[in-house]
C-alpha cells in the first residue's frame, strides 16, 4: 500500500485516477469497531461492539438518537461521527420546526452527503461526486455511518461514506471484521423484509458475534437500538441484550454458520481514536 | 449603511426622515369558509377585489390547490396572498425535484406558511391575509389557518374576516363529522348567502373548492338565489322624515 507520490493532499489525483486521501479516509472506518444495520418492512436494527481503550475506560458511544424516527451507528473517527451527529440532529430539528414533521430518511441523508463532499471543499453538486478540494487543508470526514430511519415510504437503511457516497441496503455491516457479518448477512437478507422485530434484533445480535471470532459475547460489549413503525429510536436495555444473547446460546448447537472468516485487511487493535 | 438601504427599499421615506412600511391593505378580498366533510375539505369564497369600499374586480380567485395535497384559500391582501402563492410554488417545486416518493402534506404547508407569516409580522412587515390551508394525505383530513400576525390553528370548520361572525354559528351549529359532498354545499351555501346579505364586500359570484385524496376540483363561478322582495323593503322611504 505504498503509494506515497499522490496522497499528500485530497486534491491530488494520482495517474490512475484515484484520491488517495479519500481512500485512506475509508480505511480509516475499516479500523473502527464493527457495527451492523438491518432492516425488515417495518423496523431497522442497529447494533454495534463496543471497544474500550481499556479496562480501565468506558467504551465510545457509537450509536446516536438523531431524532424520533432516526438513528445512526458509526464506524471509525468516533470524534468525526460526534459532530456528524450533531449536524444530522440540527438538520432533523430545523425541519420539523419548520414542517412540523419529521424529515425523511432519503433526504437527511443526501445532506450528509453533500457535506462530506463539500467539507473537504468543492462545488460540484452531483451526488456521487468524489471528495475534491480547492482547500488543502481540510481532510474527509473519517467516519461511515449507518443511518436508520423511518418515513411515510417506509423504513430505510443506508450507509454513508467518507467519499460522499451513500446507498441503501436491506443490511450492511461496517469496521473491522464486518466482512464475517457480511458473509452471514448475504445468506439471510432475502428474508429480512418479512421479519419481526423480534427476528431482526437476534440476527443483528448474530451478526454482531460474527465479527467477534470467538471473544464472548456479553451485553456489556455490545450495544443494539431499533426504531419500528410505532416505535421511537430507543437503545435496547443491556439487561434485555443480556437475555437475548442468554436464550440465543442455549438453542445454539453446531456453529453452523461460522464460514470461514476473511479479513479485509489483518487489522488488529484498534488505535485509540478509532474505536 | 448597506442595511439602511435595504431596510429602506421596502419602505416609504417620510418628510422627517423616519421610514415607514406599509402598514394597510390596498385590495382586498372578504371572507374565506373552510369545513372538513365526509371524503375531505371543502372550502368556498366570493371572487371579489375590493378597492377600499369600491368593489373593483369582480373575478379574483381566492382559492389555489398547492401541490398535490392541499387548497389555500386567502383573505386580505390580494397582491400578499399572490407573494405567498409565489413562496410556496418554489417550496412545491423543491419538494418536487428531490423526485424520492416524500411530498409535502396540508400540515407540513400550514406549519411553513405559519412560520412566513409570523417572520414577517416580527419584522413590521406582515402579509397582509388570513389563510385557509386544507388537503388530504393519506386518508388523514386537515383544515388549519393562519393569520397575519402568525396565530394558527386547526378546526373542523374554519372562516376568516365577517366569515367569523357570520358563518361560524351557523356551522357551530350545523356542522357534523362525516357531512355529504352536497351536505356541506349546502351548509356552505347557506353560510355564503348570510354573508352575501350582510357583507358590504361580498359579491354573487362564488366558487366551492373541494379537495379529497383523487385531487383538486374547482368549481366555475356561481351565482346564488338572493330574495329581496320583502315588505319592509318596499317604499322604504314612506313614513320617513324628509328635509322638505
Amino acid at each position: 500500500m505504498f503509494r506515497n507520490q499522490y496522497d499528500t493532499d485530497v486534491t491530488t489525483w494520482s495517474p490512475a485516477g484515484r484520491l488517495f486521501q479519500v481512500e485512506y479516509a475509508m480505511e480509516a472506518v475499516k479500523q473502527g469497531a464493527a457495527a451492523v444495520g438491518l432492516r425488515s418492512a417495518s423496523h431497522v436494527v442497529l447494533a454495534t461492539v463496543n471497544k474500550a481503550a481499556s479496562d480501565l475506560s468506558s467504551y465510545q458511544k457509537k450509536v446516536f438518537k438523531i431524532d424520533d424516527h432516526i438513528g445512526v451507528a458509526i464506524a471509525g473517527l468516533t470524534a468525526d461521527g460526534r459532530v456528524l451527529s450533531r449536524y444530522l440532529r440540527n438538520e432533523c430539528i430545523n425541519h420539523a420546526f419548520v414542517y412540523e414533521s419529521p424529515l425523511p430518511v432519503s433526504r437527511l441523508v443526501v445532506r450528509l452527503a453533500d457535506k462530506a463532499q463539500r467539507i473537504s471543499g468543492l462545488t460540484l453538486m452531483i451526488l456521487q461526486e468524489q471528495v475534491c478540494t480547492q482547500r488543502s487543508w481540510k481532510r474527509p470526514y473519517g467516519v461511515g455511518l449507518l443511518v436508520a430511519g423511518l418515513d411515510e415510504t417506509g423504513a430505510h437503511l443506508y450507509y454513508n461514506c467518507p467519499s460522499g457516497n451513500y446507498f441503501e441496503y436491506q443490511a450492511f455491516a461496517i469496521g473491522s471484521r464486518s466482512q464475517a457479518a457480511k458473509t452471514f448477512l448475504e445468506r439471510r437478507f432475502e428474508s429480512f423484509n418479512n421479519y419481526s422485530r423480534d427476528e431482526l434484533i437476534k440476527d443483528a445480535i448474530f451478526a454482531i458475534k460474527e465479527t467477534l471470532q470467538g471473544e464472548k459475547l456479553t451485553s456489556a460489549i455490545c450495544t443494539l437500538a431499533v426504531v419500528g413503525k410505532d416505535e421511537a429510536f430507543h437503545l435496547i436495555d443491556q439487561k434485555i441484550i443480556q437475555e437475548l444473547i442468554d436464550s440465543m446460546e442455549i438453542k445454539e448447537d453446531a456453529p453452523a454458520d461460522q464460514a470461514p472468516v476473511t479479513d479485509e485487511d489483518g487489522s488488529t487493535g484498534a488505535a485509540p481514536m478509532d474505536i | 449603511m448597506e442595511l439602511q438601504t435595504l431596510a429602506m427599499k421596502d419602505a416609504t421615506i417620510v418628510d422627517d426622515g423616519t421610514t415607514e412600511r406599509t402598514s394597510y391593505p390596498y385590495v382586498t378580498g372578504t371572507s374565506v369558509i373552510g369545513m372538513k366533510y365526509k371524503e375531505g375539505v371543502i372550502m368556498a369564497a366570493d371572487t371579489g377585489g375590493s378597492y377600499g369600499s369600491t368593489l373593483r374586480y369582480k373575478s379574483v380567485e381566492r382559492i389555489k390547490p398547492i401541490g398535490k395535497h392541499s387548497l389555500l384559500g386567502a383573505s386580505g391582501e390580494i397582491s400578499d396572498f399572490q407573494e405567498i402563492l409565489r413562496y410556496l410554488d418554489e417550496l412545491i417545486l423543491y419538494d418536487n425535484m428531490w423526485d424520492d416518493g416524500n411530498s409535502l402534506g396540508p400540515k407540513e404547508v400550514h406549519n411553513y406558511l405559519t412560520r412566513v407569516m409570523y417572520n414577517r409580522r416580527n419584522k413590521f412587515d406582515p402579509l397582509w391575509n388570513s389563510l385557509v390551508l386544507g388537503g388530504v394525505k393519506n386518508g388523514q383530513k386537515y383544515l388549519g389557518m393562519v393569520s397575519m400576525n402568525g396565530t394558527h390553528f386547526e378546526d373542523n370548520h374554519v372562516a376568516t374576516g365577517f366569515g367569523n361572525h357570520l358563518a361560524r354559528p351557523i356551522l357551530r351549529a350545523e356542522w357534523h363529522e362525516d357531512l355529504s359532498f352536497e351536505e356541506a354545499v349546502k351548509l356552505m351555501e347557506k353560510c355564503l348567502l348570510v354573508l352575501l346579505y350582510r357583507d358590504r364586500s361580498a359579491i354573487n359570484k362564488f366558487q366551492v373548492a373541494k379537495i379529497t385524496e383523487e385531487g383538486v376540483t374547482i368549481s366555475q363561478p356561481y351565482a346564488l338565489k338572493t330574495y329581496w322582495g320583502f315588505s319592509a323593503f318596499q317604499n322604504p322611504s314612506k313614513g320617513a322624515v324628509g328635509s322638505w
